[in-house]
């Protein structure tokens, strides 16, 4: 469980910023306390709890090779830089202090000792891969900024093992795109990013998350203007008794703007998933088509799964749906694939992969959905399945 | 010589209810058969309890599949072991494209068969080489495994399995249904080529029309979870203008 205060003092030399104020949302947040299910947004993740009984960090692991994506790589250990970000200009600013924020961004703003600033006026299509790693609390701020019809990607690809807070902020002028990749496979990621669109702009998120004790990836989306679109996709492997949840928040406050909300949660073990998802409707805002879809794939009777979308709608003329799907392996997919010479165990791997890589079907880059298909790959086959007891009837 | 498929006084059933009722068929390598009758007589559980499908009580009888006492294989041990079904409803699997599948597959069936693996490129050679042969576009090999296919694109999917794989018996389930002229005359090209001397077939069917153009060397009619008549290909014709009419009375009785 991470110790705020000491572990302010410790930082207390090195952070940037105002200082003074930063102390003091570090006594607002103390005040409020790690979010616990009390709080509306937080109900099936209960932090404090998750955090307490949260395995000691232990080994070392390092990031996914990008290399056939030629990125730009800037590499965090313990909360430092260890590549040059001044390539990029992508120095980081400190955050200032919120203290109407919630308990979570005032840790942040407290503490936050790195990140990286991407600021792309009117760059060419750039690749930005920000690997974290380490054993230490690591608490970072990241700004993504792109100017009118700019193009880039960034990959956040956690190895990291202890405890992370971690915020982003996305801004997207009109006819920018911005295609924001998460990979949590270890750790306790505790994610909030807020994104807020112009005109037409596009904001991809792909959210892959394969290992860890605690995954809590919330997200934000404000469609300002119209033919803004957002894409929110992400795909879990559930194992051991790993704590998953994506959270979305999905505001369409201008007419004609679209938002594709997937989600494929594989749960093994006594793995917990949890999709919340809110769809708002402004009342203006006509003409809005948002699609939300939850599935989870139960690989075992202790894990579990918590779906929760709503929608809310103020405007008339909408095209609205969310689904929710909570099955097993489907038997007769098993069946199919025995009969053509495929054993049980591998007939299994084959289907849960195909689950989880329903995510890849968004990923209109062939490198890098090559780079999350290997990951999810070699997760998958590290998967050792319990059988389910209840034998599927046909 | 002993036959390729011998199943005597085969019953089998789901819970309390019985569907195959003491079931005898012979098939011997190189014969085509075909299996008519009225719907839900037993003709697609017939094909499901052959191929290894769980949730079936087998309460009576045998099936020896060359030199295999079936009841003794798993699903994937009858198809390496050579039996291959072509599903009346195939599946769609998404997320799993055609070519991983079918090179899953039939990896999975050469390394049971004793055979080497065979590597990416030479794979990739043959799935080109038989999809075509069956008027498939290559795009369908990357697509996701019949997710989007229309009914006639799942069909030949199936023949294009039973193309890969090799079986020694194959076991086409209503593969006629749901295919227009054109797609039916494909379909059924592609099986006939893979008629040989030492392939069985069993051709179920609903419709005389598919075994105009395969043509099956005995005829049988299904009712009511038995073979209850055989006889030459003249026997599908006189169903297709009789229809099932007699045997479904028969099935009345016995229900
Ligand atoms: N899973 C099942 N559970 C219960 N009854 C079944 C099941 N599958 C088939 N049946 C019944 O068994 C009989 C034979 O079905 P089926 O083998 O599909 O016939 P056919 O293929 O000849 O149309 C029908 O009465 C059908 O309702
Ligand atoms: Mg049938």
């Amino acid at each position: 469980m991470l110790n705020a205060l000491a572990h302010f003092e410790r930082a207390k030399p090195h952070l940037s910023g105002d200082v003074e104020a930063r102390a003091q949302a570090l006594q607002q947040a103390e005040l409020l306390g790690l979010p616990t299910r009390r709080v509306e947004a937080w109900h099936y993740t209960d932090l404090p709890r998750l955090l307490n009984r949260a395995s000691s960090p232990s080994g070392a692991l390092t990031g996914n090779d990008f290399s056939a994506l030629k990125p730009h790589y800037l590499v965090f250990e313990n909360g430092q830089l260890s590549t040059d970000a001044a390539q990029l200009s992508a120095e980081f600013v400190a955050p200032e202090a919120d203290l109407s924020a919630d308990a979570m961004t005032l840790y942040n703003h407290a503490l936050a000792e790195n990140g990286v600033t991407l600021n792309f006026d009117n760059s060419p299509e750039t690749i930005v891969v920000i690997e974290t790693k380490g054993s230490e609390t690591q608490h970072f701020m990241h700004r993504v900024k792109l100017g009118a019809g700019v193009k880039a990607t960034v990959v956040d690809d956690h190895a990291a093992l202890g405890y992370s807070n971690v915020i982003w902020h996305v801004e997207l002028a009109a006819d920018a795109q911005l295609t924001l990749v998460h990979i949590q496979q270890s750790g306790q990621y505790v994610g909030h990013c807020t994104a807020n669109l112009a005109a037409n702009a596009q904001f991809k998120q792909m959210t892959l998350l394969t290992g860890g004790d605690v995954a809590r990836h919330a997200t934000h989306v404000k469609l300002q203007q119209a033919g803004a679109k957002a894409d929110l996709h992400s795909a879990i492997l559930g194992r051991a008794v790993s704590h998953n949840d994506v959270t979305y928040t999905i505001e369409h406050q201008a007419a004609d703007t679209h938002s594709h909300t997937t989600s494929h949660q594989a749960l093994a073990d006594a793995a917990r998933g949890v999709f919340q998802g809110k769809v708002i409707v402004q009342r203006d805002a006509q003409r809005v088509d948002a699609q939300m879809q939850a599935r989870a794939m139960m690989l075992s009777s202790e894990a579990e799964i918590n779906a929760k979308p709503e929608l809310e709608i103020y405007a008339d003329d909408v095209a609205c749906a969310h689904g929710t799907a909570i099955g097993e392996i489907d038997a007769d997919a098993l069946f199919f694939l025995r009969a053509r010479g495929i054993d049980e165990a591998s007939a299994r791997q084959l289907l849960i992969t195909g689950f989880v890589e329903q995510l890849l079907t968004h990923c209109d880059d062939k490198a890098l959905a090559d780079v999350l298909r290997r990951h999810i790959e070699q997760k998958i086959s590290a998967l050792t399945l319990t059988k389910l007891e209840a034998d599927h009837a046909v | 010589m002993s036959a390729l498929l011998e199943i005597s006084n085969l019953q089998a059933g789901i819970g309390d209810k019985a569907i195959l009722k003491g079931l005898d068929l012979t098939i011997q390598a190189g014969e085509v058969h075909a299996i008519m009758g009225p719907n839900g007589s037993g003709k697609s559980t017939l094909s499901y309890v052959l191929s290894g499908k769980d949730g079936y009580d087998i309460t009576g009888g045998s099936m020896q599949f060359d030199g295999h006492d079936l009841a003794d294989l798993q699903a994937e041990e009858r198809a390496i072991a050579g039996l291959f079904l072509a599903f009346q409803y195939p599946l769609e699997i998404p997320g799993v494209t055609n070519m991983t599948f079918l090179k899953t597959a039939l990896n999975a069936v050469r390394r049971g068969r004793g055979e080497d693996e065979m590597d990416a490129a030479s794979f990739l050679r043959l799935a080109r080489e038989k999809s075509r042969a069956l008027g498939m576009d290559d795009d369908m090999l990357k697509r996701q495994l019949n997710v989007g296919f229309s009914g006639g694109e799942k069909k030949r999917n199936e023949i294009l399995q039973m193309a890969m794989l090799e079986p020694k018996l194959a076991i086409l389930d209503e593969t006629d249904s749901g295919l227009d002229i054109d797609a039916l005359k494909i379909v059924a090209e592609g099986v006939n080529a893979q008629r040989s001397p030492e392939r069985g077939m069993l051709v179920i069917t609903h419709y005389q029309r598919l075994l105009d153009f395969i043509k099956p060397d005995v005829v049988h009619v299904m009712a009511n979870g038995r073979i209850v008549r055989s006889g030459g290909p003249e026997l599908a014709l006189e169903l297709e203008k009789s229809g099932y009419a007699d045997y479904r009375g028969n099935e009345a009785a016995h229900a």
